[in-house]
């Protein structure tokens, strides 16, 4: 839904740019061409990896990980797996609600959506190239620990 | 030699994967699945972001990012930043073309980092989502305690990175204050405020330096200026 909306808005000002300015809009479409493929080539090898090392870990052992009765370990593993795993959002929400089912704790699992959201490995080679090294590793350590602090402060919420 | 490193990971993981094919015909698949289930997410989202950055690359011009997202533009700005992130679609990665443009256009690393962020969580769909499946108590909790996490972590990120610094790391962006030097008549007469040229092309490209200082032939540096400034 919200990508349609999105394809809409970005089909729709291209078109006024192309009206009013053709020059300026082929201009804007090979800077957008470049950066569209460049992304691609950089994060596909890194997706096929990761993709292929989560279908080989057990489930069981996740299952371990976020029931751990610390709740502090266990929102450190939800971190932990969220940073390393890239899923789509929609698939996210509901793969959560069965992990909290097979007994995972909300801890963990408000930690693992933070990362998950806000915390990239797959695409920190994306991040580098767009921001540099600095900001791709301070952003993304920041992240992870704001993750672990609303974790944690979800057991006062709650 | 980038691109050989670049490519390299592909055939280490075309390797593992011809190895898992042979051991689990179940499991190589589980993987191919959700490869493409993200990449199709990716290719659906990335075109129309790409556009949208590259057209505001193209027209909108350096003052207005400096004023709504500079480091001056305080609450405002902060606001604004959060309100872009939220309003969009699509995972983090799709933020960072719009961002480095912004960035590149004069953001703050602060208001950078808040736009980022709240793409990736700030979400009013996500919230509805996430309460559907995990409860309203727990999302809502979580959404008010991220909210200030992201102002308090902006405020973190630029005190430890200045933007002179992302703007150096950018490839793209390397010798840009060469070619803007270039564009300056040379003749370092200080008639700008700046002590020589070079000063002044610093100031141009770090801190978003307005382009018709120059007294010597105003128009003709402004113009040319401003073209290559757009460029990215």
């Amino acid at each position: 839904m919200g990508t349609i909306i999105l394809m809409g808005v970005a089909l729709t000002l291209l078109l006024i740019s192309f009206f009013k300015n053709r020059k300026k809009t082929k201009k804007s479409i090979i800077v957008a061409k470049k950066m569209l493929f460049e992304t691609i080539i950089n994060v596909t090898g890194l997706l096929l990896l990761i993709s292929l090392v989560l279908a080989l870990i057990p489930d069981e052992l996740i299952k371990s990980l976020l029931g751990n009765s610390s709740m502090f370990l266990s929102g450190l593993y939800g971190a932990m797996i969220g940073t390393v795993t890239i899923i789509p959002a929609f698939v996210a929400f509901p793969l959560a609600n069965s992990m909290m089912e097979s007994g995972a704790n909300f801890v963990a699992i408000a930690a693992f959506i933070t990362t998950l959201t806000m915390v990239g490995f797959v695409t920190l080679p994306i991040e580098i190239e767009h921001f540099g090294k600095k900001f791709a590793f301070y952003r993304n350590g920041l992240s992870f620990v704001l993750a672990l602090v609303i974790a944690l402060g979800m057991v006062i919420m709650l | 030699m980038k691109k050989n490193k670049k490519f390299k990971i592909y055939f280490i993981v075309l390797f593992f994967y011809v190895i898992v094919f042979f051991i689990s015909r179940e499991k190589f698949f589980e993987a191919i699945n959700s490869f493409f289930l993200v990449l199709k997410d990716m290719l659906q989202v990335l075109p129309p972001v790409m556009i949208l950055s590259g057209l505001i690359s193209v027209w909108v011009p350096k003052e207005i990012i400096t004023k709504n997202f500079g480091k001056s533009s305080g609450l405002k700005g902060k606001l604004i930043s959060i309100f872009i992130g939220s309003v969009s679609a699509g995972p983090i990665y799709a933020a960072f073309p719009l961002t480095q443009t912004l960035l590149y256009k004069g953001a703050s690393v602060e208001n950078a980092i808040i736009i980022l962020s709240s793409w990736a969580v700030m979400k009013v769909p996500m919230l509805i989502v996430e309460a559907k499946f995990l409860g309203m108590p727990f999302a809502v909790s979580r959404y008010l305690l991220t909210l200030p996490g992201i102002l308090i972590m902006g405020y973190f990120a630029s005190k430890l990175i200045s933007r002179k610094e992302v703007l150096d790391s950018i490839d793209s962006l390397s010798g840009r204050v060469l070619e803007i030097e270039e564009i300056l008549p040379g003749f370092n007469c200080s008639g700008c405020g700046y002590s020589n040229c070079s000063e002044y092309a610093e100031a141009i490209f770090y801190n978003n330096e307005i382009t018709s200082k120059c007294v010597k032939q105003r128009e003709e540096v402004k113009i040319k200026l401003n073209e290559l400034l757009s460029d990215e």
